[in-house]
């Protein structure tokens, strides 16, 4: 199966290292620092581990960091400071240090990063599961103690306005340390829950997706095998009408010798036969001539699921073809004792059909009728004059109707019995012999016809075949389509 | 194994198969509740409303080496319920080392045997070989009536290369003594695969020492395999 399945997708979810996008919903985070923020009045921004910002509030800074920055010496230091606080290493290193607060205090890593100006960030990394998902930054904040402004800045801005700068100064949130890295710790709890929430949903998600996509894997894989074992089923089917026709052929020719030589025995062309000779030799024509007629079902209706029947219509007396059914198969009826009534209308009924195909659906009619009929009961067979036919959409037409008073048919297998092959009793102690063909070539003929065939029965009773054939069938309907294999109406191409 | 080398992290995967109700969960939670926070993620479980995993339960556990290598075990749990094939293959992906989480009871051993030939099915669908992939057995659910004789237990392990151990997961027993065994086996494996003792200095008695490091092993027979393991390492 697995060299069938397409590939599957190079990696699953769980052995991809998540980023801190993955895990949040951005939205809600954004949402939530703004109000963490506003609240505590400081500053939040949140980084990933590859430096994209997640989320960045401002409170109160802009004024005196944009008037620091309007220095060229400030804008330098400036923009070292930020860089330092975003992309710097989370470590008491490169200017940062721990953080004052009482000890105790559960620091996750955090660290305090001084601004030349005075002010201070404090920058807490974000772990998850050993891995580094990315950074807090809190500030910037003015340390409580802070009072005048520090050189650091002084010196480097020549020309600065104090008093200015100090006014910008007092919209900044002044606190203590320890007070800004607590309220931090609760935010990184908080990301903490969110981010648990967030990997349940997201992984859960992804993995449902996966596992949905390998279902289906599964069953495009059965898919094709069943599509495959489809065509092979088809090409033995095709294989199998092709083998009985090629084998019906080649019984058939040494059958008609044997018949033949049997005819001529019997006919005394080479001499006279004592009568227990004669008995024999007509024995063996008898069961010559069932063979044959047993073989040419098997090849008509080989033939005809090989879709290789060809119908030629003609102008035909019904009731001569009727007629001519009925004295092939008299000699079988008189042999049981059978009564055989016949009803034809007055005037002729004059039909387009095939002569042959249209006796051999009546034989076959009769010889069932006969054959499932025991002694002494009788056997009708009637034609109709041409009338309008219900069956046939209102069209001109006429009906023949063969009925017995035979075993009957129960009704669950009323359907089943025009099948190929199908006899009600199938057990090889079964009372009456046959293929099981005559049936299923009579609905292959009449439909080839456009006609219809149904049968109503009743078991112990008898059985009554109804055959409804148009006066002027469709003009080509020369071959008759094989039987459909799923019995589902074909839909033709439409663009 | 995922080993990176530029960000310095090591990753094995371990995954605890078996019939549903065997007990997959009930070990990941122990593993769990005696691990220290700090050297171990949240337990991230899915269930139903009938206490059944969904889709997988999944526990990180980390530490970092002497060589500043991080090093996480994800230990994860399939679904056990048939429908859930596909999440269990899913699951299985790239799987370094299995415990298969067995039911003891006698009842239970069609289960147990389908569970098994699913694992090896699943794996051959994934590309692993199972001849390469370790295993090891957990015959759970030990205080169960019904449950198969010790005797019973030394026939499974005649017949066949898995080391077995017996367990009550829900009381903790052989559930630390099952994750040694089967991160013994994997770190093995790794260490064929990638020259874990020559390239990172992790040895095997190094690596299995760390694992447990913030694990409560009281009670248990890691404490002393642990020791054992050092006292034989050259």
């Amino acid at each position: 199966m697995s060299a069938e399945a397409p590939p599957r997708p190079p990696e699953s979810v769980l052995q991809r290292r998540l980023a801190l996008s993955d895990l949040l919903d951005l939205q809600t985070f954004g949402e939530l620092a703004k109000g963490f923020a506003e609240l505590y009045k400081v500053g939040v921004k949140v980084f990933d581990e590859k430096g994209n910002r997640l989320a960045d509030i401002k409170v109160g800074n802009g004024d005196f960091c944009g008037y620091v920055f309007s220095f060229a010496e400030g804008r330098r230091c400036c923009t070292a400071t930020v860089a330092r606080v975003k992309e710097g290493p989370v470590g008491p290193v490169q200017n940062a240090r721990a953080p004052q607060v009482p000890p105790g205090l559960p620091l996750r890593g955090m660290v305090t990063v001084p601004c030349f100006t005075g002010l201070r960030y404090l920058v807490l990394p974000i772990l998850w599961e050993g891995d580094t998902l990315g950074r807090v930054v809190f500030g910037p904040f003015t340390p409580e103690e802070m009072g005048d402004l520090p050189p650091s800045l002084t010196d480097l801005t020549p020309g600065i306005d104090i008093a200015l700068a100090q006014g910008h100064l007092a919209k900044i949130r002044r606190a203590p340390e320890q007070t800004v890295a607590k309220v931090m710790l609760h935010f990184a709890q908080l990301l903490e829950a969110l981010v648990a929430a967030g990997q349940k949903t997201y992984l859960t998600s992804q993995v449902h997706i996966e596992a949905t996509l390998e279902s289906n894997r599964d069953l495009e894989a059965q898919n094709r095998k069943l599509e495959a074992l489809n065509i092979r089923l088809k090409e033995m089917d095709r294989l199998k009408s092709s083998f009985l026709a090629t084998v019906s052929h080649e019984l058939r020719t040494p059958l008609t010798s044997i018949i033949g030589y049997s005819e001529m025995l019997s006919e005394g062309l080479v001499g006279p036969l004592n009568p227990e000779q004669t008995d024999y030799v007509r024995t063996i024509m008898d069961k010559g001539d069932t063979l044959l007629k047993l073989i040419s079902s098997i090849l008509d209706i080989s033939q005809i699921e090989a879709g290789k029947v060809r119908l030629t219509f003609d102008g035909v007396l019904v009731s001569d073809v009727v007629t001519s059914a009925l004295s092939s198969i008299k000699p079988q009826a008189q042999k049981k004792g059978l009564m055989v009534d016949t009803k034809l209308p007055p005037r002729a009924v004059e039909a387009r059909a095939d002569r042959e195909k249209l006796r051999q659906v009546v034989v076959n009619l009769l010889s069932n009728a006969v054959k499932f009929t025991p002694k002494g009961g009788w056997v009708q067979v009637v034609l109709t004059d041409l009338q309008p036919q219900l069956e046939l959409g209102g069209a001109s037409g006429y009906r023949i109707v063969v009925q017995d008073s035979g075993v009957g048919i129960p009704a669950d297998q009323q359907d089943k019995v025009f099948q190929s092959f199908y006899q009600v009793d199938n057990s090889s102690t079964r009372e009456f012999g046959g293929a099981g063909l005559g049936l299923a070539i009579v609905k292959s003929y009449v439909e080839g016809h456009s006609g219809v065939v149904r049968v109503t029965s009743e078991v112990g009773r008898g059985s009554r075949f109804e055959v409804v054939l148009p006066a002027k069938p469709p003009a080509p309907g020369s071959v008759i389509p094989p039987p459909a294999s799923d019995g589902g109406a074909q839909v033709q191409d439409r663009f | 194994m995922q080993l990176n080398h530029a960000q310095r992290e090591l990753t094995v995967k371990v995954v605890y198969y078996g019939p549903g109700l065997s007990g997959k969960t009930t070990n990941l939670q122990l593993i769990h509740a005696r691990t220290q926070t700090e050297g171990r993620g949240k337990l991230l479980t899915v269930e139903t409303h009938d206490d059944r995993t969904l889709f997988f339960d999944l526990l990180p556990v980390f530490f970092q080496t002497k060589g500043g290598y991080t090093v996480k075990v994800k230990l994860f749990t399939v679904p056990g319920q048939v429908i859930h094939n596909a999440t269990r293959r899913v699951v299985l992906q790239n799987a370094d080392a299995v415990a298969f989480i067995a039911d003891s009871r006698r009842s239970a051993n069609q289960d147990n045997n389908a569970y098994w030939a699913n694992l090896h099915e699943n794996m051959r669908e994934n590309g692993l070989d199972a001849a390469q992939v370790p295993i090891v057995i957990q015959f759970n659910k030990r205080d169960l009536p019904d449950t198969k004789t010790e005797e019973e237990l030394q026939e499974t392990r005649t017949r066949g290369r898995e080391p077995v151990i017996g367990a009550v997961a829900i009381r903790g027993e052989g559930v630390l003594e099952t994750l040694f065994a089967v991160i013994q086996l994997a770190y093995r494996k790794m260490d064929e695969q990638a020259g874990l003792a020559r390239n990172l200095g992790l040895s095997e008695a190094g690596f299995l020492a760390q694992v447990f490091d913030r694990i409560d092993t009281s009670g248990t027979q890691v404490a002393g395999w642990l020791e054992q393991l050092q006292k034989e390492e050259p």
